[in-house]
Formats: C-alpha cells, sequence, structure tokens
C-alpha cells in the first residue's frame, strides 16, 4: 500500500487544479479518477483532438491535461474507487487489479450528477441528459439525433443548443423554465466574468440566427414513442415549472435532452461521516466547509461543485485553495509564500464563483416542481418505482428517505440513489410538511461508492487461504 | 452516422447481441450503439418497460450490457476492432 | 434532566421499549389479548438488526438448543397472513450446509446431529445429491446437511409489515422516541422519553432494546453484558437466476440467497468495525474480500455478478450465547427479550412466547432466566 501527503479523488477542473497546486507546495500527491483521461466531464478529453477542435473550453480542458502531466502528481486514471476509510485508506479497482492507498488528507472533488426531474417517458429510449448530450457533442463529436428537443433549465440548454446548430443538427425548440426576468436578475454576476458571458451571448446570437424557437416558463409534460421518434409533448409553466392553463405544444423529434440542474456528489464525504447541510441553491446537499473546502473532518477537504456548485471556472481556483489550505495545514515549507497564493486563490475564487453562483440558482431545484410528477412516472429508473407506490408509502407511514428506500426499495438499485435521491427525498419532504428538507435525510452512504465487479474484488484465490473466521458456537 | 468532419480515428466492425455496426475506434460504446440507432439496451426490472442509455458519465447504470461475460456499463467501454457486446439477460421480480 | 413535564396521553397497560422484530411481534400479541400498548422506538420501526439482517430463515444456524423455537417461528413465518398481514416476501426453500474440507464434513455432522436431536429434519447428503438440489454448487464440496424447512424473508420489509399490523391492532407506536430514564412511580414505571411529551407510566414493562439492552437494562439497575457482533452483508445488483436454495457452510460462516428479485444476499457474521455507541462504523477490507471468495467458491457464476451494496448491522449475544427472555431479577412486571442467535429466524415465536408468559398463561416452551446473567453494578458505566 502506498502511503500519500494527500490524495486528491475527482480529476475534474476542481480536482487537476487541486494536485497540481498541491504537488508544487511539495506534497506528494494521488489523482484518481474513473475515466481514462483528466478532464471531468466539462473538460472530457474529446475522440479526435485534431487541431480543428477551436472551442475555447476545449482548450482550457487541454491545458489542464497538460499542466497536470507536468507535474509530479501520481495519476490512477480508469481508476474505481470503491471505498474509503477513516484513516483515509482508499481502495479501487483499476485496469490491472485492487489498489490501495493511504494519505495524511484528502481532497474531494467529485463533481456532480445530473438531476431530471421525472415526467410521463423520460424513461424512453432517446430521451438523454442535457449533459449527456453535452458530452456526445464534446467527446464523442457526433450529435445526438438530426432533430432535438431541449428541455429544462441552466445554460447548459444554450450551450448544447448552439453546439448542435454548429455542427449541423436541428434544433426543434428549447423549452425553459426560467423566465426572461430570471435571466435578466443574472446579469449583473454574469457581469463579473465578460468572457463567460461572452460566449454565452455567441451562443445565444447562434440560436438567432438558426431560428431557434426559446420557449420561455415552459416545461415537458410527457414524451411518447413514435416509431424511431420521440413526440415531446410541452407547456407553459409557473415558477416553480409547474404546467398551467396554456396552450400545448408538441413536437416530434429524434431525442429529446433533459437537465434540471446539478446536484453535488457527496456519497464520499457522508461516507466519511463529515457534517452536511441542504442547501437549495448550492444543489441540494453538500458537507458544511468554510471557504477553503475544509469539511467537519480534520484534514478532509472537499473542493468543486461537488462543495456546491459554483461552475467549471471556480472549481479551478476552488481546487487550488483546497490544496494551499491543505499544504499549510499538513506543515508545508515557505508558509508565507503558501499564504500570499491562498490569498490570490481565494480572490480569484470570489469573482468567478459570483457567476457560476447566479447559474446555480437558475438551476436549483424549485419548490413545487416535484408536484407535477404524475402518479404513474418513474421515480426510482433502477427499480421501477412510480410517485403513486412513494406515496402510497408516505400515507402508510415512511417519513425519513431511508425509510421510504426500506419500504418501497426506491434507491436500492445500482445507480445507489443517484438519480432518484434528491427527487424522492423532495416528494417526501413536501408531504411531510415539515420546515426543514433535512429532516427527510438522504440515502444512507455506504460502500462500494459505486458497483463494483465481484471477481475484480476476489481475484485468483484457494479455498485454503480465505481466512474464515471461528466458527459459531453449536 | 451524424459525425462531425476531422476524424482521425478509424472505423471499425462491431458486433452487438450478433448484429454486425460500424464505429469508431476509442468511442464510447453507448454514444456508438445510440447513432447507430440501437438505444433500447435493456428491459426495466419491474415493469419490462425499453431502457438504454441516458446519463452518459457511469451514474444512472442504464446502458448495462455484456462484454466477454462481465456485466459493464456501455458508456465506460471504448469501441475496439472486433468488439462483441450483449444485451444482459432478464431478472426476476418480486412480485 | 428536567422534571417530567407531560404524560404521553392515553392509559397503557403495557410500555414496549425497542420496535425490532422482538418488541413488535410481543407487543402485537399483547394487544390482540386485550392490554392498551405503547411501543417506543427511538429509530423507526426495524431499522436496526431486524430490517438490515439477512432474512434467513434457517435451522442449519440457529444454535441447536434453539431449534424448537426456531421451527415453531418458522411456521410463523410461512404463515404471515394469519397473524402479520402482508408479508416480508416469505420464501420456502430448502437450505444446505456445504463441507470442503474434511474438518468441515466433520463439523457438518456433528452440527447436523445436534440439531437432529433437538428435533430440526436435517438429513445429510452426498455430493451428487447435493448437485441435484442446487446445481449451480461447486462440484468441489465432499458432503452436505440438508433440510426442507427452510428459507427466507425480505427483512427490509418487515418494518412496513408489523407498522401495519400494530396500526391495525391499536398499539400507540411512539417513533423517534428516546429512552432515558426510567423510575418506579406508585408501583409503575414511569419511562422518561426524549422530546415531545415527557414520560409515560406502565404497569407492565418490556425491554426489547437489542444491543441497546445493555444501557437499557442498568436504567433499571440490571446490569447484564450484552455483546455487540457488527455482522457484515452484501448484496448484489439483479442477476438472472444462479441459486434456488439457501446456502451456508459447516462453521456457520456463510450464508447465501438469490430472492426473486434477482438479488444475492451474502452474509453470514463476518465481522465488521461498529459498537453500539456509533452504530456501524465501516467495513473490514479483508473481511469483505474473504466473505466474497467464500461466496463465489460455493456458486462460482456469483463471479460475473457486481455488487451494489455493503453494510454492518449489529447483532446482540450474552456471555452464554443464549437468549434473555423473561421477568427481570426483583423487577415484577419489568421483562426483557432479546439476545438470540438467529433472532431474526425465531423473533415471532420468542415474542409469542414471551406475550403469552405475561399475559399469565403457562408459556409452550421454557423461557431464558435473565437472572443467571446479573453480574453487579459496574464501578463505572459503560455502554
Amino acid at each position: 500500500m502506498t502511503e500519500f501527503d494527500l490524495i486528491v479523488l475527482g480529476a475534474g477542473p476542481a480536482g487537476i487544479s487541486a494536485a497540481v497546486v498541491a504537488a508544487a507546495a511539495g506534497l506528494k500527491v494521488a489523482l484518481f479518477d474513473e475515466n481514462p483521461a483528466a478532464g471531468g466531464q466539462v473538460y472530457r478529453l474529446p475522440l479526435d483532438t485534431s487541431e480543428s477542435t477551436q472551442a475555447a473550453e476545449e482548450r482550457v480542458g487541454h491545458q489542464l491535461r497538460q499542466d497536470l502531466a507536468a507535474s509530479a502528481v501520481q495519476t490512477f486514471f480508469a481508476h474505481q474507487v470503491w471505498a474509503a476509510t477513516g484513516d483515509y485508506r482508499i481502495d479501487a479497482i483499476g485496469p490491472r487489479g485492487p489498489v490501495h492507498c493511504a494519505a495524511r488528507a484528502l481532497i474531494v472533488a467529485a463533481g456532480t450528477t445530473e438531476r431530471v426531474v421525472p415526467f410521463e417517458g423520460w424513461t424512453t429510449p432517446g430521451v438523454i441528459g442535457l449533459a449527456a448530450a453535452s458530452l456526445l457533442l464534446g467527446s464523442q463529436q457526433i450529435l445526438p439525433g438530426r432533430s432535438t428537443l431541449i428541455v429544462g433549465c441552466g445554460p447548459l440548454l444554450a450551450a448544447v443548443a448552439a453546439k448542435t446548430v454548429a455542427n449541423g443538427g436541428t434544433i426543434d425548440a428549447i423549452a425553459d423554465l426560467a423566465s426572461v426576468g430570471e435571466w435578466a436578475r443574472a446579469l449583473p454576476a454574469m457581469l463579473s466574468c465578460p468572457e463567460l458571458l461572452r460566449r454565452g451571448i455567441g451562443w445565444w446570437r447562434t440560436l438567432r440566427r438558426a431560428r431557434v424557437p426559446i420557449l420561455a416558463r415552459h416545461t415537458i409534460i410527457k414524451v411518447e414513442p413514435v416509431g424511431e421518434r420521440l413526440r415531446a409533448t410541452l407547456a407553459p409553466c409557473d415558477a416553480a415549472g409547474r404546467p398551467r392553463a396554456g396552450k400545448h405544444r408538441t413536437a416530434l423529434v429524434d431525442c429529446v435532452a433533459v437537465g434540471h440542474g446539478l446536484t453535488p456528489a457527496t456519497e464520499l464525504t457522508r461516507l466519511l461521516r463529515a457534517a452536511h447541510r441542504y442547501s437549495r441553491a448550492a444543489g441540494g446537499w453538500i458537507a458544511i466547509a468554510d471557504q477553503d473546502g475544509r469539511s467537519s473532518r480534520p484534514r478532509l477537504y472537499v473542493a468543486g461543485d461537488a462543495a456546491g456548485i459554483a461552475g467549471a471556472a471556480a472549481a479551478a481556483t476552488h481546487g487550488a485553495s483546497a490544496a494551499l489550505a491543505c499544504a499549510l495545514e499538513l506543515g508545508g515549507a515557505d508558509r508565507s509564500r503558501l499564504e500570499r497564493l491562498l490569498e490570490a486563490a481565494r480572490a480569484r475564487h470570489k469573482r468567478a464563483a459570483r457567476f457560476g453562483r447566479a447559474m446555480a440558482r437558475l438551476m436549483a431545484l424549485r419548490a413545487g416542481h416535484v408536484d407535477a410528477i404524475a402518479p404513474e412516472t418513474i421515480v426510482c429508473r433502477c427499480e421501477d418505482t412510480t410517485c403513486a407506490e412513494i406515496d402510497e408509502a408516505f400515507q402508510a407511514g415512511a417519513c425519513d428517505l431511508n425509510q421510504l428506500k426500506a419500504w418501497t426499495r426506491c434507491g436500492m438499485g445500482p445507480c445507489q440513489g443517484r438519480t432518484c435521491g434528491d427527487i424522492a427525498g423532495e416528494l417526501l419532504a413536501r408531504r411531510t410538511r415539515v420546515r426543514s428538507r433535512e429532516y427527510v435525510g438522504c440515502f444512507s452512504a455506504r460502500t462500494p461508492l459505486r458497483p463494483v465487479a465481484i471477481e475484480a474484488l476476489t481475484g485468483d484465490f484457494n479455498y485454503e487461504d480465505i481466512p474464515i473466521p471461528t466458527a459459531a458456537p453449536i | 452516422m451524424h459525425v462531425r468532419a476531422a476524424e482521425r480515428s478509424s472505423i471499425v466492425g462491431i458486433f452487438f447481441d450478433d448484429q454486425p455496426l460500424l464505429a469508431r475506434t476509442g468511442a464510447n460504446l453507448a454514444a456508438s450503439l445510440f447513432v447507430a440507432g440501437i438505444r433500447t439496451l435493456r428491459a426495466s426490472p419491474r415493469l419490462h418497460q425499453p431502457r438504454g442509455m441516458f446519463c452518459l458519465m457511469g451514474s444512472c447504470q442504464e446502458c448495462l450490457v455484456l462484454v466477454s461475460g462481465q456485466r459493464k456499463l456501455a458508456c465506460q467501454i471504448a469501441v475496439t476492432a472486433g468488439l462483441r457486446a450483449q444485451r444482459v439477460a432478464k431478472t426476476g421480480t418480486d412480485d | 434532566m428536567n422534571a417530567s413535564t407531560r404524560a404521553v396521553p392515553g392509559a397503557c397497560d403495557v410500555a414496549v421499549v425497542g420496535g425490532g422484530v422482538m418488541g413488535c411481534t410481543t407487543a402485537l400479541f399483547l394487544a390482540r389479548a386485550g392490554m392498551r400498548v405503547k411501543l417506543i422506538e427511538r429509530d423507526a420501526l426495524c431499522r436496526a438488526a431486524s430490517g438490515v439482517n439477512a432474512g434467513t430463515l434457517t435451522l442449519h444456524m440457529t444454535r441447536a438448543r434453539l431449534v424448537p423455537y426456531a421451527i415453531r417461528a418458522w411456521n410463523m413465518w410461512m404463515a404471515t397472513d394469519q397473524w402479520l398481514g402482508p408479508s416480508a416476501l416469505v420464501r420456502a426453500v430448502p437450505g444446505l450446509s456445504l463441507a470442503f474440507t474434511e474438518a468441515e464434513r466433520e463439523l457438518l455432522r456433528a452440527r447436523a446431529s445436534a440439531r437432529r436431536e433437538y428435533g430440526a429434519p436435517i438429513e445429510l447428503l452426498s455430493r451428487d445429491a447435493a448437485l441435484g438440489v442446487e446445481p449451480g454448487l461447486n462440484p468441489s464440496l465432499l458432503e452436505a446437511a440438508f433440510c426442507a424447512t427452510d428459507g427466507f424473508a425480505s427483512a427490509y420489509l418487515t418494518g412496513r409489515a408489523y407498522h401495519a399490523a400494530l396500526r391495525e391492532a391499536g398499539v400507540q407506536m411512539l417513533e423517534r422516541t428516546a429512552v432515558t430514564r426510567v423510575d418506579r412511580v406508585n408501583g409503575r414505571y414511569r419511562v422518561q422519553l426524549a422530546g415531545g411529551p415527557s414520560y409515560l407510566d406502565a404497569p407492565r414493562l418490556v425491554m426489547a432494546g437489542g444491543v441497546w439492552l445493555e444501557p437499557l437494562l442498568a436504567l433499571l439497575d440490571v446490569h447484564i453484558e450484552v455483546k455487540t457482533l457488527v455482522n457484515q452483508l452484501i448484496v448484489t445488483e439483479r442477476m438472472p437466476p444462479i441459486m434456488r436454495s439457501v446456502l451456508g457452510i459447516a462453521s456457520g460462516l456463510l450464508s447465501m440467497k438469490q430472492f426473486a428479485n434477482g438479488c444475492v444476499l451474502i452474509g453470514g457474521g463476518w465481522q465488521g468495525i461498529g459498537d453500539r455507541k456509533r452504530g456501524a462504523v465501516e467495513t473490514l477490507p479483508q473481511n469483505l474480500i474473504g466473505n466474497l471468495q467464500l461466496a463465489q467458491h460455493v456458486i462460482p457464476a456469483l463471479a460475473t455478478g457486481r455488487i451494489t451494496r455493503i453494510w454492518l448491522g449489529l447483532e446482540s449475544e450474552t456471555a452464554d450465547a443464549l437468549p434473555l427472555l423473561g421477568e427481570l431479577p426483583g423487577l415484577s412486571g419489568a421483562w426483557v427479550i432479546g439476545c438470540v442467535h438467529s433472532g431474526y429466524t425465531s423473533g415471532p415465536y420468542m415474542g409469542k412466547l414471551l406475550a403469552q408468559a405475561m399475559l399469565g398463561e403457562a408459556p409452550e416452551l421454557p423461557l431464558f432466566d435473565p437472572a443467571r446473567l446479573r453480574r453487579p453494578p459496574p464501578s463505572h458505566v459503560t455502554h
């Protein structure tokens, strides 16, 4: 088992930045990620890294990967971390089998999962996440379909739509939960990052030129398969995303890309028993942490969107702050230099986070949005648990999320509650009429952090070598 | 296929449930199947409804397939020449 | 602690502390016999051992002396619609205990013989006969012990089943309510509660707190050591059928079953880290891998599966590994139930037995006097 000063979990912008900065500060650093290359979701390595890719995003990702390669960080790509224990031992499965490492400190930069508020037919093949559509376009360099409908909220709507159009695809329409007013109110914060604002305006221009209908305050209420295609129904909605009276609009498309925001990935920090709180604006449950990402557990830091949605640019600066704070805590040399760097990182983070947090507010789960989920709609995809079954369990007396899980199997499937947890928790909270969403709780965090193949853990073994404990009394 | 210009990776033959397909080396298997029109990969456990790729990042577990006898997520498999993948077998239900 | 302020409304004939299978069954039978019952549970019903155990309903792993209780309990589990209502998906399937080495074969025979003496219908099978019962078995096995009265329930459904039955029986359930002290007031037990209404009075008290029996009994100044075992459980994703019986090995350190939904649940008492104060903390990697290796050795097809969850459950055990079931020494009207090996299997019958005794009927089978394990008060209190 290899010992490090610091293990960074997640090689997105926050993780890469944290690892590189920590290594530069003299720490012995390991960086783990389940993908074959660094970049996370936003900067996923494109399939073809030919020079024709001009997108600014891809250049940022390229630079991050270069910085990492030039550093002394020991990287573990294509390694799935499945356990972490209180002494900061990490267990992972890599291409050559199990790997164990230990460290004095951990930085969790695990990013987010995309949230989709269920609607009738959302499990139909051809309905994909907005982030999935973004990955198809960016990393896989393919269009989601000849004609795509873009639905949900937040900046990804325009990003995906514009990219599709720029690559020769058709966008039937964009249905945005937000009103024009909500976007206007975000403008002051967006001015703090002019380059990002310019990029957004570029997308909007591309969409206008292509005459893509942008429907503000509209939501998707149904998808049905029609041969190889999908028929989607859109309806006007209120500020909470609930359909209201008004003209329905149908679209016949190849693909529906839907995203209702991002939820921070907290499985690791909850497994390690850090304190958490629920913040709608931050995207859901987050570890309680200071500005440098220091959690309630000693030498456990959280950085990037996993600490609360603030965007990719803020993630990189946050990773740097966490690494510097960690280096100082572990007793790094040249303290005054580290402290100056930390001040600078914090300042950069503040500016970048202003933009990202404004976007996060547009992506937050709207109180009342789950009211729109019809009884027969699936909430837990892994287990086919419907909204009606959740209601039934609540009527029968289930009042926290783990009890709901035991009574309905919602959250017991292989996705380990990542897809349904936020929604199921919200459904329950709306019904219990208790003041805080925190009462309902979240699914207990357990190992393995992702499903792990049995033979990857058991390896080659002989029966005689199995350490069978003492026999039970007769 | 909906493919952008400037291709560096090569196009190879793969199989899904013995159906031959073309895909690019290094491409994501789930995405490759998706654009080839194979969007239903399995059935949901209790209601037996069609399911396929959804999140493309290893989270939702919907794109589960069988490769060399191992159950894996198609979105975490890179296409290689001659790759053979199959649909997973049906599982039982409590009711 | 402040002086009590308000009493829980409603008269009470018996207060049951602990909402696992022991406490819930006792409460259920007492309520049906006409008593006004209040059930106090510090979390939610059946969220501790009763909701997270492997759900095995076997005689192979039950202690020999407890076989007569387990057989009666097995019959109750197989007929839950008669006394519990919608079931925890109970299935009767044969159970096999396996021997892969000569030493295990000896152990197998000794355990089978001991259980047969207490009435368990266990017979020995040759390798080929065992493969006939369970074709997916590793053919390197030497011998098997077979029991037709075997099976399993989905433990996680237990809470919901009892919740509905107790509600229908008129039991008042106080979930998410901890007990902080117990005093004698005018010949009744005054049970102080944390949060909400502050206390309730009852002439009878049942302590059914599982691993927390040690601190609970200490509230009554009864000091009995209750050891906490931290049992590891592993469940796979849904898989196509790879086994059809309940499997274990001679030493008792494996339990395996595949549910109708395809998930395979692996247990057997491999230990993790935890205690009754902190709860389950974390698994020991070598125990996780050992448990899986054992399971995979027994059913080789398991290798192709993926595990989706590992958890730890707390199981209670007394110094002589036999139950606590009876009236507490020197405390008339106060009873204890718990620390039963394979407690989930025997739980319904143990609860029914205790209710019988509390109702003044002659219990069908002997109880287990807690006085035998009573110790003097310790110099410092440990929890």
